[in-house]
């Protein structure tokens, strides 16, 4: 519909670069949660501790399209730690960057700790980076127990007894694929993509999925934030503006709805339930009134129907094989909690 | 070459205007606002206008699809700043045409012309990183508080055209063809959902329910002369039932958080009965009832108004008595929708053959007689291309969640 044509980018083809470019997108998404933060959506006491230099503002939908993002995901990871409080668990977080979930669940529900292992998976270039903050930082290093700590800051590895981050190119992980850390294929575990699977070809995003589900023997689930609907006005216009910083959305052709999101958990065999919502429909349905008048007030949006459109272009979707009952609340998430 | 001259062709390219230059623009600018009514007066023929945002290259390409100024007259519904990277070049401009053409070139308020707004959605930055200062932002801002709240047009004619054909709706798709000309039609409501091209996604609820509204009155006087079309940025309020409410307001403020002036700069029509509230936390939603009778007490054909994006560039509502004009083409450089602008024609022969009362019979109308809208030509535009822009500092880099 619209004749946009964007310059060539000049360079910037090999693989390393494109590597590089879906390596800055945490940072990006790191910026806009500290702006959230900020402002006084979510609170985040470590949000600022990942970010280098000041905070940039986020105009009000980014805000609160990452205030739905992070307590939509957050609300799912709490109905994983208390359910079953008594079983040992594990939570994967694939792409996690400078994610803050685990130190927030560390220091508001220390609790869930003891049961819990918690381990991030991301390129070197990221956990160098992120390893390199914690260290730097004694409110982080406080919430990690001292024992059995190991830092390779050189290598961009953390070790713990309850957390962990490994360097690691996940494009690696498919079905029996050699692994070596620390990971527990045994435990119930959740894993957690917040705009991570989009960047990977669907074969390399499906064969993480089959990993999961095959690998993996006991209970599993997945929480998948990104976006869909490329195939309209709105759509196709994000996905040339991405494209011209470097950044494509591998899958979103193949996984460009709802239902093909949910098809997608059960084919790739999360078999006991699937769900997916769009980020609208989160914030029109899940945020309590009161809530919503609470954000309401932080800022004057004048995007309202910027909004509408931007927030159907994303979802939250999840799916689940459970034999322990620790994914039991996750068909009722939204309906009237 | 006068400076106001110099200042204009700088400005047509796109370039800042020095600080002094701006203080002495908006001194003038001001000096001749403050001789304006809260509601101007316009003569047709004029191209009515909706949101620019800073996208001074679609407001180029909304200059070529419309004619330059002063051949053609223009109406600007305001939202002239914040969201686009030309924020200051693009009202700038608009201001030093109207200093140049003070009869040609009608601006009025936009919920963005506001100190508030410009803070967080981006004008306020952007002369802070062009000039090093606030001042600008701040001269600029003085004068907003001296724009018109709305205009009422008048003189319109009923027909695009030749009037012969008696043609009341003519849309030009982006290429300059005629993609669609409606013949005046008994059923207003038919006409309306003809005008309106379908909806992407979502089903196309265009045109409010029949039946709904208050309660009936019918007649009003006939014989009047032709009813005017007021254009306003985003609506009505319940605290104003007629143009002359409007202009006793004292005007000349920051705009406020809430009340007549308030909900005229940031109120939206919507699918209810009577007045709702509204999701950006300031005006009111308004029903079709509220419109008509509005329109019916007013001796209104037509209100004009912007505000809110519509993909297809304008949306009549209500059975063609309010329109959305919409003129800032793929929105924040986001949101893939095309623009339009409003021509409205002169009426031809002064002797009333604009006068459309007519019955709507069936459909359990609010009123026994509806005024029909003045002769209405949309122009739609796309983008301007993104290699006409020249943005070598800044790609326009819109905002996702990555």
């Amino acid at each position: 519909m619209n004749p946009v044509r964007f310059p060539k980018r000049d360079g910037g083809s090999s693989a390393e670069e494109k590597d590089r470019v879906v390596q800055q997108t945490d940072q990006d998404a790191s910026q806009s949660r500290l702006s959230a933060v900020d402002t006084g959506y979510l609170e985040d006491p470590f949000a600022r501790l990942f970010v280098a230099g000041e905070v940039q503002r986020r105009y009000p939908l980014i805000n609160r399209g990452t205030y739905i993002r992070t307590t939509a995901i957050d609300k799912l990871v709490n109905h994983f730690l208390v359910s079953s409080p008594e079983t040992p668990k594990q939570i994967i977080s694939l792409g996690a960057g400078s994610d803050t979930r685990f130190f927030r669940i560390a220091s508001t529900n220390p609790s869930v700790i003891p049961n819990l292992t918690y381990h991030e998976l991301d390129f070197q270039a990221v956990t160098s980076q992120k390893i390199a903050s914690i260290s730097t930082s004694p409110a982080l290093q406080s919430l990690l127990s001292s024992q059995e700590l190991s830092v390779d800051q050189k290598n961009g590895s953390l070790t713990s007894r309850h957390y962990s981050i490994h360097p690691l190119d996940i494009r690696t992980l498919r079905p029996s694929a050699y692994f070596s850390a620390s990971i527990n294929t045994s435990l119930p575990t959740l894993f957690i993509s917040e705009c991570c699977l989009i960047y990977l070809s669907p074969t390399e995003a499906d064969a993480i999925l089959k990993w999961i589900t095959t690998d993996f023997t006991s209970s599993v689930g997945i929480i998948l934030y990104e976006p869909i609907g490329g195939d309209d006005a709105f759509g196709r216009v994000m996905i040339q503006n991405l494209a011209a910083r470097g950044i494509v959305l591998k899958t979103l052709k193949k996984y460009s709805s709802l239902e093909r999101q949910v098809e997608r958990l059960r084919v790739l065999g999360f078999t006991d339930g699937q769900l997916a919502v769009s980020v609208k429909e989160i914030h029109d349905g899940w945020v309590s009134a009161r809530e919503k008048g609470r954000i309401a007030g932080l800022e004057m949006l004048d995007e309202v129907e910027e909004w509408d459109m931007l927030a159907a272009h994303y979802c939250v979707a999840w799916g689940w094989r459970d034999g322990d009952g620790v994914f039991a609340g996750w068909g009722g998430v939204g309906r009237g909690d | 070459m006068s400076d106001l001259d110099h200042a204009i062709s700088l400005l047509r390219s796109c370039k800042p205007i020095p600080e002094p230059a701006v203080r002495e623009l908006c001194y003038k600018a001001r000096e001749l606002l403050i001789e304006e009514s809260n509601v101007q007066l316009v003569d047709a023929p004029v191209t009515i206008c909706g949101d620019i945002h800073g996208q001074f290259h679609d407001l180029m390409e909304l200059f070529r699809v419309g004619g330059d100024v002063p051949e053609t007259n223009y109406l600007f519904m305001g939202d002239f700043v914040d969201r686009g990277f030309y924020s200051l070049e693009s009202f700038l401009l608009l201001l030093s045409l109207k200093v140049r053409y003070p009869d040609r070139i009608t601006l009025i308020r936009g919920n963005h012309e506001s100190r508030q707004i410009t803070t967080v959605y981006g004008f306020y930055d952007e002369c802070l990183r062009k000039y090093g200062s606030a001042n600008v932002w701040r001269y600029c801002c003085e004068v907003f508080d001296y724009l018109a709240l709305g205009a009422l047009v008048v003189g319109a004619g009923s027909f695009v055209g030749d009037e012969s054909e008696e043609c009341e709706v003519e849309v030009v798709g982006a290429g300059g063809d005629v993609v669609t000309r409606l013949k005046r039609r008994d059923d207003g409501a038919g006409l309306m959902n003809a005008v309106n091209p379908p909806q992407e996604g979502d089903g196309g609820t265009v045109g409010g329910p029949p039946g709904s509204g208050a309660s009936g009155s019918s007649g009003g006087t006939r014989g009047v002369n032709n009813g005017a079309v007021l254009c306003v940025h985003g609506g009505l309020s319940p605290l104003v039932d007629s143009v002359d409410k409007i202009r006793l307001l004292d005007r000349k403020q920051e705009v406020p958080h809430e009340g007549a002036m308030c909900d005229l700069l940031w109120s939206d029509p919507d699918e209810i009965d009577g007045w709702g509230l509204s999701p950006r936390g300031a005006g009111f939603l308004f029903g079709a009832d509220i419109v008509k009778h509005f329109n019916h007490l007013n001796n209104l054909t037509l209100i004009a108004r912007a505000h809110q994006l519509v993909m297809e560039g304008f949306k009549e509502m209500f059975d063609s008595s309010i329109v959305t004009v919409w003129s800032a083409p793929n929105y924040c450089y986001r949101c893939g929708n095309v623009a339009a602008i409003l021509e409205l024609g002169e009426e031809r022969n002064g002797s009333g053959a604009g006068i459309q009362w007519s019955a709507t019979t069936g459909r359990g109308q609010t009123f026994g007689v509806v005024r029909r809208g003045p002769g209405r030509r949309y122009r739609v535009f796309e983008a301007a291309p993104q290699d006409s822009r020249g943005m070598p500092a800044k790609k326009p880099v819109a905002d996702y969640f990555l």
